[in-house]
């Protein structure tokens, strides 16, 4: 056998996957924008802004007062600097905090009341908002699956599809707004619970101004018949968009949630602080994955999303589970640590992450898993790229109290770096306080390997597309852990998200 | 990290309370380190590089008293080894329990006048070097107000190790010793050091290895309980170099090592190593840094922990690979076994990477024996207390792999088990 | 030699009972098998028999000529001359092989009050009986079982048998992940330990390995008992019809 044959293209990378890859073409596909009249409240952030939020989305009077609270508390916190990031200061005063289309005023009752301009914006995004369809990319799958989905376009939700059959299972699906005056009692005891008003600057600010999100209740012991989505686009500019996503799944309960974002080029950068709490009962499951594709900027790194988020899960209950699964390939900053508190005995915390970082790109992404209960389990597997004179690190921790006992963390951090401009880091904190709780932490950086790269071009592939094969390869362990219409959708982005990173 | 009013009234008390030496050609050096020290200000409880370490005892303007150990029930280290033996006794410099030290080349800081000498290349610089890109002010201290030290340069293979002797005589002494070692290019040595030197020490080690030669450091720290330590070291190594330093720490109260390694020529090896056993009141701290600079170079860091009865276990190390150190191996493992429930360990083990064509890993693991492997070894016939021995050797077995000279390796192997009988239950 | 009474095993963290009063006499010199099912408790008697823990033992007796074993530690009970050859041979990092066999050998031997085996005899007689089971030089000085293939594992489990003499050998589904050349050769290296003065206690799911190192008693096990006994045809019985018939038949 020769040399040459005994070389592996690594494990996982498929013929689909070499198809995906050959058939994608052009740069952001998404940077286009729609032509939208828009009503915008006045720039800049003051605790009448904070007003008008609450007031436009006809809010009571508890709310208002938990945002001023918020609002108030931000004034008195700093921006957060340790992040291996170096980005101008941000002008908290020249964004809007409000945006929302015209013809969104009053809102529509269904779907077929919805402005046209924007069923075709998500159409064009692949995100139909029809009931009885497909997410784009999946046809031909054997058994067709529904997904519901919530679609914010900047501050608002345009609509929620499949509502009437998941009320029909007790599921709660609407936008955040609307859970705020029609499910007041469940609002009132979960926000808040697991990333507290004061919680960091990005998620007290975000308190303060969110103008919308998504909401979902699972009830005890319902499985959610359907996957759950929220798709959400930028479109306004100078525009921060500040969603806020409550998750609720009660005693038994499980809930598989996807979450996509996308944005148009603009030559300036547009500031996105989220923040997502889960909450999880006793032997409920959830299920979180992201395909984080914000505007990235330019080759220059002029553009692109400034993207702050704050993502927690509590496993409140015993025997809770949650899975994150992220892959990031936009924003021009990325400062993201989706946690787990593994508060119940025996909960188990998972985080699988992709980040790619190309060109200017800057990420600081990572997680937390802080084991409280006995027996608890989490698990990390995060893959970083790093492309053109990119910065990418993955920051941890991993913290075991004295009173979780038996159990275990296992993390493995790997990146990759493709051409001697760009940098990887690995920042995990491991803190283990008892001794029954084992706790193993690898990590690896590495270029691309070039026997791989010269096998997959011997077989006719240019080096972008052997690149990009190769990578998808690197990161198969993550997209295995996303829903299937998302890893198809993460393959194509691991090519794109890579194109001009060699030569 | 913001410079607080309290870091800067902390090292302005500090420094008042020190009798720093003056005059001799040190005395730029000091004068600067002096200015660096009250712009930098003592660590505080809340920097992150004392995240888990409390500086308050090292940084506070007395030492707190520690008792004095008897430490007679086992032979001093490296007591089978032909060296040339320079004793300090809290330290100071004794004349009487030591080797001539002119004979062996060796000078002794506290004797040096104004004229012109070589160790002014090497005095505070690779110490200044060392303080970015994060500040270590201890070591600054150290350089403003140090009573004593060797400097030791080597031209060739030196004919013997040179062992630095440290004894606690005083319950209250504080002693700061700066030593400065420089191995001109092909040359060779072996620097030993044993001793927990005062109730606290401060201690700062600067070597400068040149081109193509080798410097071997192997040092135990004393058993005594109640001392306190910070010690750092400083390398900077030239082309093909190498740099091998492995510690044995067996108890102490607090012992917060620094070493800060620089990698700038071409395929050098350094070789940063550590073996620690605490019980009870105890915390070790590894933070290590290596920069790596040039090419084809290798790093290696292996910190091993055995920690029971609250003992804690601190390590924080960082492979830094500059833009255009390509072909860079680095490595680095930091591992804990907690012999039982109240025992912590706190670890941040770090990459920066700036070149492509590198291979670097980490590995922290931190649990409790493996109860598999003791049930295995029990059914086979071996004692239980036997077994655990075994075991905890088997741990410690990657960072003494280290060691190069097999009779020092097989001493510190039989110190720790040792330890571990004195230790058990 | 052993002799098991009523014994009544459970797990140490669960209600679940194993092991239900189960009977069992192995004669000095003889080689008794226990085959079964998955799940019949097979393994749980090996390890109850070794000291492993996490098992509770609610009632019964196991002795070893006439002494107590379950009140022994494990080292104890090895010193005693009992042996288990494990399903899972356990790695341990950093432990030579070579250390490993030397540190169980003279242990076993100080606990009998004798004198230990000096460093050349011990090489000798490892290196001789290392080489009837194809063990290299290379393979003793790697740590123990780290690396080692499936068939590897096990012979390194016959040359501890071989090293430490016990006179109770329990091997447990010894055969497991062994191609047909490696059971030979790890059944060749039990057959040449048998004499008067040991007793083998095989523990197996197939019939197969007993092809290779016959025994004289042939037991079945099913749901933590004892049900059925008999000679060596009694293994060919359950080969042919599977366990079905039997158990349909006792239960």
């Amino acid at each position: 056998m020769s040399a040459l044959e005994e070389i592996e293209v690594r494990d996982g990378v498929d013929r689909e996957t070499i198809e995906t890859v050959q058939a994608m073409a052009g740069k952001y596909k998404h940077g286009w924008e729609t032509d939208i009249e828009m009503e915008y409240a006045p720039k800049g952030l003051s605790e009448d802004i904070v007003r008008l939020i609450s007031e436009k989305n006809g809010e009571p009077e508890w709310m208002l007062e938990w945002r001023l609270a918020a609002y108030r508390r931000w004034l008195q916190m700093e921006e957060p600097r340790w992040a291996m990031l170096n980005y101008p200061e941000i002008d908290y005063q020249d964004q809007y905090y409000y945006a929302k289309p015209k013809s969104m005023a009053a809102k529509p009752k269904s779907l077929d009341e919805v402005d046209p301009k924007l069923l075709a914006t998500y159409e064009k995004l692949g995100i139909p908002l029809k009931e009885q369809m497909l997410l784009a990319g999946v046809e031909g799958s054997d058994e067709p699956r529904r997904v519901a989905v919530d679609a914010v376009f900047d501050s608002v939700s345009v609509g929620t599809t499949f509502k009437e059959e998941l009320k029909k299972a007790g599921v709660i699906f609407c936008s955040i707004s609307e859970a705020i005056k029609e499910h007041p009692e469940l609002v009132k005891k979960y926000l808040g619970s697991v990333v507290p008003q004061s919680d960091n600057f990005f998620a007290t600010l975000n308190s303060a101004v969110f103008s919308d999100g998504s909401f979902v209740y699972i009830p005890e012991g319902t499985r959610c018949p359907m996957e759950l989505s929220t798709y959400f686009r930028i479109n306004a500019e100078n525009t921060g968009q500040f969603e806020r996503t409550l998750i609720i799944a009660d005693k038994g309960a499980y809930v598989s949630y996807l979450e996509g974002c996308t944005a148009p080029k603009r030559d300036t950068h547009q500031l996105h602080a989220a923040v997502v709490e889960i909450v999880i009962l006793d032997d409920a499951e959830v299920k979180y994955s992201t395909v984080q594709n914000w505007y990235p900027g330019d080759e220059e790194g002029k553009g692109g999303i400034y993207n702050f988020v704050t993502k927690r899960a509590d496993c409140r209950g015993a025997r809770s589970k949650v899975m994150w699964t992220q892959v990031e390939t936009g924003s021009a900053i990325t400062w993201k640590y989706p946690s787990c508190i593994l508060r119940g005995d025996d909960s188990q915390g998972e985080f699988y992450s992709i980040a790619i970082a190309n060109n200017a790109q800057q990420a600081d992404t990572g997680t937390k898993m802080i084991h409280l209960g006995k027996n608890t389990k989490s698990r990390i597997v995060s893959k970083g790229i790093s492309a053109g004179r990119a910065q990418n690190t993955y920051r941890g921790l991993v913290t075991m109290h004295p009173k979780a006992t038996n159990s275990r963390n296992y993390t493995q951090c790997d990146s990759l770096l493709i051409g001697d401009k760009c940098g990887a880091h690995t920042v995990p904190y491991i803190e283990v306080k008892n001794n029954s709780s084992r706790v193993e932490h690898e990590a690896t950086t590495s270029k691309v390997d070039d026997d791989q790269l010269f096998y997959c071009r011997s077989r006719g592939m240019d080096e972008e597309e052997a690149v990009a094969l190769v990578v998808n390869g690197f990161c198969k362990e993550v997209l295995q852990a996303l829903p299937m219409e998302f890893a198809m959708e993460a393959q194509s982005l691991v090519a794109i998200s890579l194109e001009g990173s060699v030569g | 990290m913001a410079v607080t009013q309290a870091k800067l009234d902390a090292a302005s008390a500090r420094l008042a309370a020190l009798d720093v030496p003056a005059g001799g050609w040190m005395a730029a050096a000091r004068k600067d380190a002096v200015a660096r020290l009250q712009a930098m200000g003592l660590p505080g409880k809340r920097d992150e590089y004392w995240r888990y370490t409390d500086p308050t005892a090292l940084t506070q303007v007395a030492a707190t008293p520690a008792a004095l150990f008897d430490a007679s029930d086992e032979a001093p280290v490296f007591d089978g080894i032909d060296r040339v033996r320079l004793v300090f006794v809290d330290g100071v410099f004794d004349p009487a329990q030591s080797d001539d030290p002119a004979a062996a080349g060796v000078e002794l800081l506290s004797r040096q006048g104004a004229e012109i000498h070589w160790a002014q290349g090497l005095y505070g610089v690779l110490e200044t070097r060392g303080q970015t890109p994060v500040a270590r002010p201890l070591a600054a201290l150290n350089t403003a107000a140090a009573t004593e030290g060797v400097l030791i340069r080597v031209t060739e293979k030196a004919a013997k190790p040179i062992n630095l002797i440290y004894l606690h005589k005083s319950e209250t002494s504080d002693a700061i010793l700066h030593h400065c070692v420089k191995l001109e290019a092909g040359a060779e040595l072996t620097l030993l050091e044993n001793g927990p030197a005062a109730a606290r020490f401060n201690k700062v080690l600067e070597v400068e290895v040149a081109d193509g030669a080798r410097f071997h450091h192997i040092r135990a720290q004393g058993r005594d309980h109640q001392r306190r330590a910070v010690t750092h070291i400083f390398a900077r190594l030239g082309a093909e170099s190498l740099f091998k330093s492995f510690t044995l720490t067996a108890n102490g109260v607090l012992t917060r090592n620094e070493a800060v390694l620089e990698l700038t020529g071409d395929d050098a090896v350094a070789h940063v190593a550590g073996a620690a056993v605490g019980d009870g009141d105890f915390l070790h701290d590894d933070t290590v840094f290596v920069t790596h600079a040039a090419e084809r170079c290798e790093s290696r860091q292996v910190f091993k922990k055995v920690l029971k009865n609250g003992a804690v276990g601190v390590f924080q190390g960082k492979i830094l690979v500059k833009p255009g150190a390509q072909k860079t191996d680095g490595y680095q493992i930091s591992q804990s076994l907690l012999l039982d429930e109240a025992s912590q360990f706190l670890a941040k083990p770090e990459l920066e990477i700036y070149a492509d064509d590198v291979k670097c890993s980490h590995g922290s693991t931190s649990g409790a024996i493996d109860e598999t492997a003791l049930y295995y070894l029990r059914s086979r016939g071996v004692p239980l207390r036997q077994a655990q021995s075994l075991l905890v050797l088997a741990f410690l077995a990657e960072a003494i792999a280290e060691i190069e000279d097999e009779t020092i390796a097989e001493d510190v192997r039989a110190r720790l088990e040792a330890w571990l009988a004195r230790h058990e239950g | 030699m052993l002799e098991i009474k009523n014994l009544h095993v459970k797990l140490e963290d669960d209600e679940k009972v194993i092991l239900k009063g189960l009977n069992l006499t192995v004669e000095t010199g003889k080689v008794h098998a226990i085959m079964g099912p998955n799940g019949s408790g097979k393994s749980t008697l090996s390890y109850v028999l070794s000291g492993r823990d996490g098992y509770e033992v609610t009632d019964g007796s196991a002795t070893l000529d006439g002494v107590e074993l379950l009140e022994m530690e494990p080292e104890e009970r090895a010193a005693a001359g009992l042996f288990l050859a494990f399903q899972y041979p356990v790695e341990i990092p950093g432990v030579g092989n070579m250390t490993f066999l030397r540190t169980a050998v003279n242990a076993q031997r100080k606990a009998r009050g004798e004198e230990e085996m000096s460093a050349g005899e011990f090489l000798k007689v490892v290196r001789e009986k290392a080489k009837s089971l194809k063990i290299d030089a290379e393979m003793m000085k790697r740590p123990v079982n780290v690396g080692f293939s499936g068939g590897e594992k096990k012979r390194n489990e016959i040359l501890q048998m071989a090293m430490l003499e016990p006179k109770m050998c329990i091997l447990d589904e010894t055969d497991s992940g062994l191609d047909v050349d490696a059971m030979k050769l790890v059944a060749e290296g039990v057959n040449a330990l048998r004499n008067e003065g040991r007793s083998f206690l095989v523990i197996t799911h197939y019939q197969r390995l007993l092809d290779h190192i016959k025994p004289d008693v042939v037991h079945i096990m099913a749901d933590g008992r004892i049900v059925k006994t008999g000679g060596p045809e009694l293994a060919l019985e359950v080969e042919n019809n599977g366990y079905a018939d039997i158990l349909a038949e006792v239960l």
